[in-house]
């Protein structure tokens, strides 16, 4: 109960009062507030590499209490398994707990097509090509049946979802079962692979001609398709701020729930880094 | 569940948001609704203060606190916020108001950037009458009359203090007076 009671207190936001006072300005101060203290203030790459740790924006769902406690789930998984920064297009491989396996382990390596979910049911989809039959597997990535997981290869594609693989010719979907790590030059930036894959001819499971795809190549439609595509396009969308303000966190919230889990995922990383070079030592 | 969307950074805004847009329905669809909207910002902006239907003043209320919370955190020299400026304001030179009048003005507020005030219902019934929408540090006289006194204000605590005292003492008083009738009786 007094958990209960500690988090609720955490959460409770200071009384605004009337217009006039919110008129007076303010000073706009990040790194210190007006005690003097330093503020954490998290990167802002941050969003990008733990887009999970942002919550559903629908306000049907939201839950301030059960996304603060979500997050204290998710930072207590991260300690104990090192779940590694990824964006749709990196190649992974995943081990599972698996019972009716005879190792009791079951590993598969694949490209991550799509990645969503917020909170502790984020998921990713890994997907390959195996004896010329296509498989993808949904990984839940907080699942306590997970054992590993690995990142072969971290880069980023031209669009956000690879869901097009699935009608692209079998070769761009191939990954060795066996595929080694493969070490990164440059740690900072995450390269873009700027690939334009061949798609096969149509029937294709979704109409992507009507999609704006960067990593396809000319899909060489007859015309009547792309003047459809316009009639049923809808281009006011990209102008609609209130639809784009529904659909995503604002950035102030954004800042508060990464400067909360920031310096434990810091920590987490120093000590990784720490494990990883006493144990090159011992080898040596 | 859906993960919320990154491109793009938006600034919270001080208005209460409804879950769900309205429809707004026009002859011209989805796209005219856009339209519908635009008009109202752009009168919006140039007048700064306008009296128009209800239903329309909410959604038109929080596309303009949208425009000009983007255009205080990106500031002119910033793509999208150029071009959003340009669709949402019709009139060109309204542009320049907004990055040039509107924003100085805006920037350090903490409170939302425009008022919605009901206004009269011509006739009876149970519908959503007019409404004014004006922006805040408008030149004109206030719709509302101010309120001159706020229970914060120290004279006023200071005499809600004296109030309770003065109410304590008398209970007291009147405790004494009961328990000398009682031990006399």
């Amino acid at each position: 109960m007094a958990i209960v009671e500690h988090l609720a207190s955490l959460l409770r936001k200071p009384i605004e009062t009337s217009d006039e006072a919110g008129e007076r300005s303010v000073s706009t101060q990040k790194t210190g507030d007006e005690s003097g203290n330093t503020v954490i203030v998290a990167p802002p790459e941050f969003r990008f590499m733990y887009p999970e740790f942002l919550p559903d924006p629908a306000p049907e769902t939201r839950n301030r209490l059960r996304e603060k406690l979500e997050r204290m789930d998710m930072l207590q998984r991260r300690s104990v398994i090192e779940i590694p920064e990824f964006y749709t297009g990196s190649i992974m491989a995943v081990t599972v707990a698996d019972a009716n396996s005879p190792n009791k382990f079951a590993r598969f390596v694949g490209i991550c097509i799509q990645r969503g979910g917020s909170g502790l049911r984020a998921w990713f989809i890994l997907r390959n090509v195996v004896d010329k039959q296509g498989v993808e597997i949904l990984y839940e990535m907080y699942c306590p049946l997970i054992q590993k997981i690995e990142v072969l290869r971290l880069e980023r594609r031209l669009d956000e979802s690879l869901l097009y693989l699935r009608d692209a010719l079998p070769e761009y979907s191939t990954f060795p079962l066996n595929m080694e790590q493969e070490r990164r030059l440059n740690n900072s930036v995450v390269p873009i692979n700027p690939i334009k894959v061949k798609l096969r001819p149509r029937p294709w499971l979704e109409r992507w001609e009507r999609q704006n795809l960067q990593g396809v190549e000319d899909l060489n439609l007859p015309q009547r398709f792309y003047d459809k595509a316009e009639k049923v396009a809808k281009p006011w969308e990209k102008y609609d701020l209130m639809l784009h303000y529904r659909k995503t966190i604002p950035a102030e919230e954004q800042e508060k729930i990464f400067a909360e889990v920031h310096s434990q995922l810091q920590q987490q990383e120093l000590k990784r880094k720490l494990r990883r070079r006493r144990g090159f030592d011992n080898e040596q | 569940m859906n993960q919320a969307d990154l491109s793009k950074l938006v600034s919270a805004l001080r208005i209460a948001v409804k879950p769900k847009p309205r429809l707004l329905s026009c002859p011209e669809g989805p796209a005219g609704r856009l339209k519908k909207l635009r008009a109202t910002v752009t009168a919006l902006v140039k007048y700064e203060r306008i009296e128009l239907n209800y239903p329309r003043a909410d959604e038109a209320q929080g596309y303009a606190e949208r425009l000009i919370s983007d255009a205080i955190r990106n500031r002119d020299c910033h793509k999208h916020t150029m071009e959003m400026a340009d669709y949402w304001l019709n009139e060109k030179q309204l542009v320049h108001k907004l990055f040039k009048v509107l924003v100085p003005r805006y920037q350090n507020y903490n409170s939302s950037f425009t008022r919605l005030v009901l206004g009269p219902k011509t006739y009876p019934g149970y519908y959503a009458g007019t409404a004014i929408l004006e922006l805040k540090g408008n030149p004109f006289p206030a719709l509302q009359p101010e309120n001159h006194n706020y229970h914060y204000w120290l004279h006023n605590v200071l005499l809600e203090e004296a109030k309770k005292e003065f109410r304590s003492a008398r209970e007291e008083r009147n405790a004494g007076t009961t328990e000398s009738v009682t031990t006399e009786s």
